[in-house]
């Protein structure tokens, strides 16, 4: 799991730079598994993530997966693979 | 005061009068014409208020009915509208905002940009809701605004002067300091019509897009001072103004998306940007930042705190937004100069390989003063630059080797178009015009939209939805802008940005949102919240009950008028296209390969159906217009039997 800049906020940090975490995965578990696991532990993360729902994703944070935008390569549903990397970042805001 | 009075000073607005105002109205729109020097007041009714609101909705109304399609940009019967709104002078964070609405010097089609700072607050205290500029005046004018005291002056002396110069004039002249006196002005950009000129003010605020310093060189009117007027606005919920006033400010603290603009206003989106494959890179030849260049360097903190700055806020704002900065080393140490928005990042500096915060910091200044659009001289000098890289153009054009990266060259290009010198006049036409004038290889390298208009300050090869925008918008810029708050109006939180389906359906479900927020006098970045709240601070301030539904309504009426207007100008569907270079699929980054033209038909076709317009004529359909309340409109556009 990568954070980036803005989003460190959520997670306790400074709002800039970036933060890293090895997240643990059995086989089969998918993009939205490990990052509902993440974001649990985070209060504030989980909140501005997810819609009320907390099934689909909110319009706070981009995801991306291996730099690529969430619904190029990966959804929510798809497995994940070792070595994988998961990337939050702040919404696009202002010009 | 010095100064010639070209006319004796009006009675605008008798302080005899006693008409009932509605709450947040001033009452009356200033018409100016530079031919006569006539000046007046006229009142507009309540009726009209609601209606057509202010900003962008008022000076679309009016566009419509006074300019015809012989009128072009640099006709003296072209208008220059200033409109402010009913929030602005309350409050309200961020409500000095300002729309100016013409017929744009770039596409010679209808213009609506944005600027903040002082002048809708300064305006509305002065009585006026907004000023409406005609004719041209036989030698160079400013206008002043003192309450009643509304005059044409000698602006002479001001020839020649940059806009903080021009600020700087005017507000010695007249004794005043600080925020006593908000001046909007052209520099020598406007003065000598450059397509992409821009009305600069307050020391770092731009109406930048589609020309309109060019509308207001040709009319040989060199500024707008206004001096903070005596006159108290009313609201008819004083307490409601300030529950919701309280409300949005609020939500910008806390919002998880809004907050970060609290802070650090647009700098957080060079780095966001970069890793979406967004931000603009030497012309969009590469989404990839050069070696050893360290993003992290690039975020906000990083941006902002390498700097000696102040905060710059503009009328009643609290946001941490715009600063003002001293350059602490290099050359120009020393030097006052605005903090760059992100634009200023991308169009001064990373479009054209410059990478010195310093430098990029100075020299968005400088376009600012010289009352240049920033973005459309990043696409001009990238051009430029890659141009001379690849050899279609050469030295001996633009006479001295101009490299990527090079802050002198890019500023001697910025004189050189300013003043319309050798190669710099053709280039003062605008990307468009000047690659269509080269042909072959340079004109596929040119960023721009078939109607002549360029993107704002971002790679769109990564963001579909603002390439859709910008190329299908009325406004000669982006006219949906940036979705905030999607699902407020009922459009899902995410989509997959490389959909042109879904990308269509998102850009033509927003529609109309931008319009309303560009009608209120707010900035548009202290309304990056909840409508619902900005919504209850209009209803408070006027009275009316205004709710989420009727502002996209309202929006997609002033979407639908603009359309129309450019439609009678004959700018159609067919211009509705990015150039070679700005729709290709990017070579590297996280949007490479993605090419948005083996979409694009697929794209228009769902976006049309979306609007409600007709896909091959362009208008509104009968029925959409029906829907508006635009039955006037309807029988422009179709004639009385539909």
């Amino acid at each position: 799991m990568e954070v980036l800049s803005w989003i460190t906020k959520f997670i306790g940090g400074p709002g800039t730079g970036r933060k890293e975490f090895e997240e643990a995965f059995v086989p089969g578990e998918t993009v939205g598994d490990v990052l509902g696991r993440f974001s649990a532990r985070y209060p504030e993360l989980d909140t501005a993530l997810w819609d009320a729902s907390k099934k689909a994703l909110g319009e706070h944070i981009e995801v991306m997966v291996n730099d690529a935008v969430l619904g190029l390569s990966h959804t929510l549903d798809t497995p994940l693979k070792a070595g994988d990397r998961i990337t939050l970042l702040g919404q696009y805001m202002g010009g | 005061m010095t100064g010639t009075a070209l006319r004796a000073p009006t009675q605008a607005r008798p302080r005899t009068e006693t008409r009932a105002v509605l709450g947040g109205y001033a009452g009356k729109l200033l018409r100016v014409n530079l031919t006569t020097g006539k000046i007046r007041a006229e009142p507009w009714t309540p009726e009209e208020m609601r209606l057509w609101v202010g900003g962008v909705g008022l000076g679309a109304k009016i566009l419509y009915d006074e300019v015809g399609p012989r009128v072009h940009w640099d006709h003296p019967e072209n208008r220059l509208i200033m409109a402010t709104g009913p929030l602005a002078g309350l409050p309200v964070w961020g409500t000095g905002g300002l729309t100016v609405v013409t017929r744009g010097a770039l596409t010679d089609g209808a213009t609506s940009t944005q600027a903040n700072g002082f002048f809708g607050a300064c305006l509305k205290f002065s009585g006026y809701d907004a000023i409406i500029i005609q004719g041209q005046a036989r030698r160079w004018v400013y206008l002043y605004i003192n309450d009643d005291v509304v005059e044409l002056r000698d602006a002479r002396h001001l020839l020649g002067k940059d806009t903080w110069e021009c600020q700087d004039v005017l507000s010695a002249e007249h004794g005043l300091t600080g925020h006593q006196m908000s001046v909007y002005s052209i520099g020598p950009a406007g003065e000598n019509l450059v397509r992409f000129a821009a009305i600069q003010g307050d020391y770092g605020h731009v109406a930048s897009k589609n020309g309109c310093g060019a509308v207001m060189g040709k009319k040989r009117l060199k500024a707008v001072s206004i001096v903070r007027g005596t006159r108290a606005l009313d609201a008819a919920d004083p307490r409601g103004v300030v529950q919701a006033a309280d409300d949005i400010a609020h939500d910008l603290k806390t919002d998880p998306s809004a907050r970060s603009l609290y802070e650090w206003g647009t700098l957080p989106a060079v780095v966001n940007l970069y890793k979406m494959g967004v931000l603009p890179i030497k012309n969009y030849t590469t989404n990839v930042a050069p070696a050893g260049v360290e993003m992290a360097d690039w975020e906000a903190p990083k941006l902002r705190h390498g700097f000696d700055h102040r905060g710059h806020q503009c009328s009643a704002c609290g946001m941490h937004h715009c600063h003002m900065q001293v350059i602490p080393r290099g050359k120009h140490k020393g030097e006052l100069v605005d903090e760059p928005e992100y634009e200023g990042w991308s169009g001064a500096g990373w479009q054209i390989g410059l990478l010195d915060k310093e430098s990029i910091a100075w020299l968005n200044t400088r376009i600012d003063r010289a009352s240049v659009d920033v973005n459309e001289f990043g696409w001009v000098c990238g051009w430029v630059m890659e141009g001379m890289e690849k050899g279609y153009i050469t030295k001996a054009q633009l006479g001295f080797e101009l490299r990527w990266g090079d802050l002198e060259g890019a500023a001697r290009l910025l004189d050189m178009i300013s003043h319309r010198k050798g190669f710099g006049n053709l280039l003062a036409e605008g990307v468009k015009v000047a690659a269509e004038k080269l042909g072959g290889a340079a004109q596929e390298a040119a960023i721009y939209t078939l109607k002549g208009a360029s993107p704002r300050g971002h790679d769109h090869r990564g963001r579909w939805e603002e390439m859709l925008d910008t190329c299908t918008a009325s406004t000669g810029t982006l006219e949906s802008g940036v979705p905030a708050h999607v699902t407020e109006v009922g459009l899902p939180a995410r989509i997959n940005p490389f959909s042109g389906e879904e990308v269509a359906r998102q850009v033509a479900g927003i529609l109309g949102r931008r319009h309303f927020e560009d009608s209120l006098g707010i900035c548009s970045f202290t309304t990056r919240t909840r409508l619902e709240n900005v919504c209850r601070a209009l209803s408070a301030a006027t009275g009316w009950l205004y709710t989420v539904d009727e502002c996209v309504r309202f929006g997609r009426r002033t979407a639908a008028i603009l359309r129309a207007f450019n439609l009678r100008c004959g700018i159609g569907p067919e211009t509705e296209r990015p150039s070679a270079r700005y729709g290709s699929a990017p070579l590297d980054g996280p949007a490479k390969g993605q090419a948005i033209m083996d979409q694009w038909e697929k794209m228009l076709d769902s976006w049309y159906a979306g609007v409600g317009y007709d896909r091959k004529t362009g208008r509104p359909t009968p029925e959409t217009l029906r829907k508006l309340g635009l039955d006037w409109l309807r029988k422009d556009l179709w004639g009385k039997k539909r």
